[in-house]
């Protein structure tokens, strides 16, 4: 049996972890650089992302401050599910930019060019070894969490660590959430579709 | 229960099926060729490329036909049926902002599919990483019967952002070699059923046994000194499939051509103790085809296993890397059983699987 042990948002202006809204501004700096300082890391590599990588990388230090734990599994047994609706797109149009027009190609923006870089950031910034999985679908799929979860939990992996990132120039939706399969003390939330769907929806409280 | 893989199918510059693609790189024929002007600073450079322009959706929609002609059982429209697409990206020269997702919406209208198509895009690993997701989902029992398809077509932003990375090749790619220089981009498709149901195959069957990823946790673009990912990856591979590594009949490596990623291949092979274990890479007939790359080199590797024979690293002459492993220069013909397909990526990502006869 899976259970979701945790969850967290990050909107445009909005940040919230198991629905309960955390006290970040949103004025001086952009939002994500907000959240960044309020979580008191020190991370040189945060400030050479892209927006779709800075923003997975805190949803997983978000979901990290509501599992402690996380720091005890074994390095290979966290698995990386993440999802979203456009691929790099934003960073796409940047690169290209780069060279259109006489420009030469960019290649710090070009190593950005492939949505799963930000499994390697989260999975660098941590040292998890495990499985990784970066997937891309019109709207968030909960079949598809709730069957791969359960799936790699069954072979090697302790915890399921997921994200789902809708981004565009105007607006974000990002989604994380955990998966573990047994009682880690946490919201023990049942993991089915149907309560994926609920939660996605950061108004939305358990 | 046991996965079944076959119908495997590939589109090629060099041939239109696996079976014509496996007899033509055997006799040495390559799809890479050469291209005046073609780089961002008009560099001549060589590629692997259709004469005639394709589209990736294109390449999807003749996969998916051509695997429907490997069955004997009209699956394609069953409710049991996922389809699993690989690409790293898809259509980005027709649409910059939303690659990918229109494509398999596309599909899922024009062949009636039940379910929504999942899409992978995990850089070069994608190809791998599909059928290793499509096992478990049938080993799940989510699914019955699964279509694993990979396509990627050569575009002016790939060439140009690994042109701004060094790392093209100015002569046709030579993975593991001493004198490599770096990639030969490529394009192409390729697919393989896999099933639960071992009589929905038109020829015989093999067994896809595990597939396991693992990442580097070290670098976004550059591999493991110490191959740390692969190694990972190929260990719990081999433990999931109750495979030993003495097992083992040749490995269909990931090989690209450039300096670092073929010395981690090594050190990782060299530190599992593979030293005897028969390597390619078929980049030197292909080029890199990205998302296509995993499938295309599975297909050949199973036409090997069909027809007892591992393929020549074309382009290999001096050994170029520190492992102690043993590159193919020619083709070895013998009684082959067990494959163990690998390969790695940007993002710092590893996949491993074997394949076996039954």
């Amino acid at each position: 049996m899976s259970y979701i042990v945790s969850y967290c948002h990050i909107t445009s202006n909005k940040c919230f972890i198991n629905g309960s809204l955390l006290d970040i501004s949103n004025e001086g700096s952009p939002f994500i650089k907000n959240i960044y300082n309020s979580l008191g890391i020190k991370y040189s590599k945060f400030h050479k992302m892209d927006e779709l990588a800075k923003t997975g990388f805190l949803g997983v230090e978000l979901l990290k401050t509501s599992l402690p734990e996380l720091a005890n599994f074994s390095d290979d047994k966290i698995a990386l599910l993440f999802s979203n609706n456009n691929s790099s797109a934003i960073t796409d149009n940047n690169f290209e930019k780069s060279y259109k027009n006489g420009g030469s190609p960019s290649p710090a923006l070009f190593v950005y060019t492939l949505p799963n870089i930000l499994i390697g950031e989260i999975a660098i910034r941590n040292k998890w070894y495990g499985e990784n999985i970066f997937t891309i679908s019109k709207t968030f799929d909960p079949n598809y969490f709730v069957n791969t979860s359960n799936i790699l939990l069954q072979k090697k992996s302790n915890i399921t660590v997921c994200g789902w990132i809708s981004k565009s120039d105007e607006e974000m939706n990002a989604f994380f959430f955990l998966v573990g399969k047994k009682d880690l003390k946490q919201l023990n939330l049942p993991l089915n579709s149907a309560e994926l769907l609920k939660l996605i929806n950061p108004e939305n409280k358990e | 229960m046991i996965t079944y893989i076959g119908s495997e199918y590939i589109n090629s510059p060099l041939a239109n099926s696996a079976e014509d693609n496996f007899i033509k790189i055997k006799s040495g024929e390559t799809a890479i060729s050469f291209f005046k002007s073609k780089g961002i600073n008009k560099e001549d450079l060589y590629l692997a490329k259709f004469k005639e322009p394709i589209t990736f959706y294109k390449l999807l929609s003749q996969c998916i036909e051509n695997l429907v002609l490997g069955t004997i059982k009209d699956i394609l429209t069953s409710k049991d049926t996922i389809i699993f697409i690989s690409t790293t990206k898809g259509d980005i020269e027709q649409n910059m902002n939303e690659p990918i997702i229109h494509s398999a919406a596309s599909l899922k209208k024009e062949y009636n599919l039940k379910n929504e198509p999942i899409t992978i895009s995990n850089a070069c690993v994608s190809g791998v990483l599909a059928m290793n997701l499509a096992n478990s989902y049938l080993k799940a029992g989510i699914c019955k019967y699964a279509f694993v398809i990979g396509a990627d077509v050569i575009s002016d932003f790939v060439l140009y952002g690994f042109q701004s990375l060094y790392a093209i090749s100015d002569e046709p790619c030579r993975p593991f070699d001493n004198d490599r220089k770096g990639i030969t981009l490529g394009e192409g498709a390729a697919g393989v059923i896999m099933s639960s149901d071992a009589e929905i195959f038109k020829s015989s069957p093999l067994e896809f046994v595990e597939g396991t990823s693992s990442n580097d946790a070290n670098h976004i673009s550059g591999p493991s000194r110490t191959g740390e990912g692969l190694y990972r990856t190929i260990q719990n591979t081999l433990e999931l499939a109750n495979v030993k590594k003495e097992e083992i009949d040749f490995i269909s490596a990931h090989g690209t051509g450039t300096a670092f990623n073929d010395e981690m291949e090594s050190i990782a092979f060299d530190r599992l103790g593979l030293t005897n274990v028969p390597i390619n890479s078929l980049k030197g007939f292909f080029g890199h085809t990205l998302g296509a790359a995993g499938i295309i080199e599975t297909a050949i590797s199973m036409q090997g296993l069909r027809n007892n024979c591992s393929i020549k690293s074309l382009g290999y002459e001096n050994k170029g890397v520190s492992g102690n492993i043993l590159i193919q220069k020619d083709n070895i013909e013998k009684k082959m059983t067990t494959l163990l397909k690998t390969a790695s990526g940007f993002g710092g990502c590893n996949v491993s699987a074997i394949i076996k006869t039954i």
